[in-house]
């Protein structure tokens, strides 16, 4: 399988990439009724790295593990592994107990926006490609074959 | 082969998956005493409460047994296990032989000797669906419901019911609610905000006495105090279910006897879940786990293993993810008896507290500020060096900024993981 891997260096901490998982993941696909209209939550967050002189950044989303600890913690069924090794969490039965965020080592599961199911990257498997690597204007995001 | 498990809960399912997913053709056949397929313990509250319909609480999909082949045997209460001859036998007589046994029998409520309780109609516990269904019915909008037990599972039923009767009062005999897995300041925390809700808090005592033959009418308190009641729920705490066990002759201590593989005394007998004690991180002892995450590893491990595999339990400690009446709250590891490293904002009902020593966390407790707790969870799983991170834990929000650029690369990119 392919999965999005972040290249800190690049990053330049511009947020496109939560702006387009957003609207990616909107009823409207429209950037300006998504983000005015609509509660979707991005999937990929931007994350800083504050060192004494500088402020880095790096795009951070689920890392759809080999082995899922959200998986394994979930208390409903809900958090799943699709036959393409895709990490789902079906939002019908997540009732947000946060029971996969309690567990996430890498701090990559939110609380959703409608304060109930939990967000995260599902790969945007009906793309081409998911938005935030499409969106990226410094090729700080790739899709790459899992080692 | 022919594996037979005993108990269809979050053990049981996720050992079947794994005996499957290694072995095609092994029988395997799951006996359970209710009367559905697996569902989400823990969402009974919420099929309570009408947040979930019944169709929601499965754990797993409608055709999930079809499709992996797994034999269900429902309303069958295993009675009896001979361990020389292989079979498990059913109440109604029915025998299961089996090459591979799991016991993940779960736990079973404790009701602690109270006079006068007898087997009356509105006595209920909180442990399974029916259970939930049968409250859901008993209560009117006027009951005045009882629950003793300021727990998890107390608590949870009484966030169920609110809204839904006339009056709900906890009685736990620990000077705090969640007494198990919360120091003093953060059950305070919570108490005070649950109490806002209209759910009253009766707490250093006891129901030493019950009154009223077909029903229970009245409680009677360590105290004397006597409270009016029209539904009493137990939810002290559970003790894990080892009868079967134990009547077998399998070694039993606090819980079921096993080791890293999931092997009781017996080796073709395999025990997963609640009923089981397994080795603590932190303290290194054996302990009863009792919660979801350490129920569906530990019947992962014991599946693999059935199925010829060899493979070993990580250890793992204690961990809760829970709201109440939308308070979030988080922990993991010893909480620790100190106030260091506390941080409360008590007008937003926000706290953090890092039980941090000898240079690794031991454990966390956040309240409404949650954000990547997984990262401490980890922390505390791998027992990291603390001095050896990025910053220091008690002076910025954690995130995976807290490891070197390096490390934090390998872990993104899974690099020598
Ligand atoms: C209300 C509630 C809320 C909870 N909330 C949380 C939470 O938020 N997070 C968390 O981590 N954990 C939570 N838990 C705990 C969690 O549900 C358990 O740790 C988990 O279900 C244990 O799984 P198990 O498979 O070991 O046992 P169980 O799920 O209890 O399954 C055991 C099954 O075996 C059956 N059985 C037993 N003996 C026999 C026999 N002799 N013959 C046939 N069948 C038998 C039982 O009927 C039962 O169906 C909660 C529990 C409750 C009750």
């Amino acid at each position: 399988m392919k999965k999005v891997y972040p290249l800190e260096d690049k990053c330049l901490g511009c947020g496109l990439c939560e702006v387009y998982c957003r609207t990616a993941h909107s009823k409207s696909k429209d950037i300006v009724k998504a983000h005015k209209r609509e509660t979707t939550f991005s999937a990929i967050t931007i994350e800083e790295v504050l060192t004494p002189k500088t402020i880095k950044y790096f795009a951070l989303s689920c890392r759809h593990c080999t082995d899922p600890k959200c998986i394994m913690a979930c208390i409903s069924g809900a958090m799943f592994k699709d036959k393409d090794g895709i990490v789902k969490n079906d939002k019908n039965r997540c009732i947000g107990c946060l029971s996969c965020l309690l567990v996430c080592p890498f701090g990559a599961i939110k609380k959703g926006a409608d304060g109930k199911a939990v967000s995260k990257c599902d790969l945007c498997i009906e793309l081409e490609e998911p938005a935030c690597v499409a969106n990226c204007p410094n090729e700080a995001l790739k899709l790459e074959n899992v080692k | 082969m022919k594996c037979l498990i005993i108990g269809n809960g979050a053990a049981g399912i996720n050992a079947a998956a794994a005996i499957r997913e290694k072995n095609k053709h092994a029988g395997i056949t799951i006996i359970s005493d209710e009367g559905i397929e697996v569902y989400g313990r823990p969402l009974i509250s919420y099929y309570l409460s009408g947040k979930v319909s019944y169709e929601q609480i499965f754990y797993k999909g409608k055709d999930f047994y079809n499709e992996q082949k797994i034999h269900l045997d429902l309303n069958t209460h295993i009675a009896q296990i001979n361990l020389k001859e292989k079979i498990a036998v059913s109440t109604d007589g029915k025998t299961f032989p089996y090459d591979k046994l799991l016991l993940a029998t779960g736990s079973v409520p404790f009701i602690a000797p109270t006079k006068n309780l007898t087997n009356q109609k509105n006595v209920f516990t909180f442990l399974t669906f029916d259970q939930a269904d049968k409250i859901k019915h008993a209560v009117k909008p006027n009951s005045k419901v009882v629950i003793v037990g300021g727990g998890l599972i107390g608590l949870k039923a009484a966030e169920a019911l609110h809204g839904k009767v006339g009056s709900i009062t906890v009685v736990d005999l620990a000077d705090r609610i969640l007494a198990s897995i919360l120091d003093k300041s953060a059950a305070n925390l919570i108490e005070k905000f649950i109490s806002k809700k209209g759910i009253n808090f009766i707490l250093g005592k006891s129901v030493g006495e019950v009154y009223g033959d077909e029903n229970v009418q009245k409680v009677i308190l360590s105290d004397g105090q006597v409270l009016d009641c029209d539904i009493l729920i137990i939810a002290i705490g559970v003790r894990p279910n080892v009868e079967l066990a134990k009547n077998a002759g399998l070694e039993v201590k606090r819980a079921i006897v096993v080791n890293e593989k999931m092997q009781t005394s017996d080796p073709d007998v395999y025990a997963a879940g609640d009923c089981v004690q397994t080795r603590e991180l932190l303290s290194n002892e054996e302990k009863i786990l009792a919660i979801m995450p350490n129920a569906t590893a530990q019947g992962q491990t014991a599946g693999f293993n059935m199925a010829g595999e060899d493979i070993a339990l990580n250890p793992s400690t204690s961990m809760n993810a829970i709201s109440f009446f939308g308070l979030q709250l988080i922990c993991a590891g010893l909480t620790g008896g100190q106030e260091d490293n506390l941080f409360v904002d008590e007008n937003e009902y926000k706290l953090r507290r890092l039980n941090i020593a000898d240079d690794t966390l031991k454990g966390f407790v956040l309240i409404n500020d949650i954000a990547r707790a997984g990262i401490y969870t980890d922390l505390i799983k791998n027992q990291t060096k603390l001095s050896e991170l990025e910053y220091d834990l008690k002076q910025q929000d954690i995130g995976l900024n807290v490891y070197n650029k390096k490390e934090r690369h390998d872990k993104l990119w899974e690099i020598n993981q």
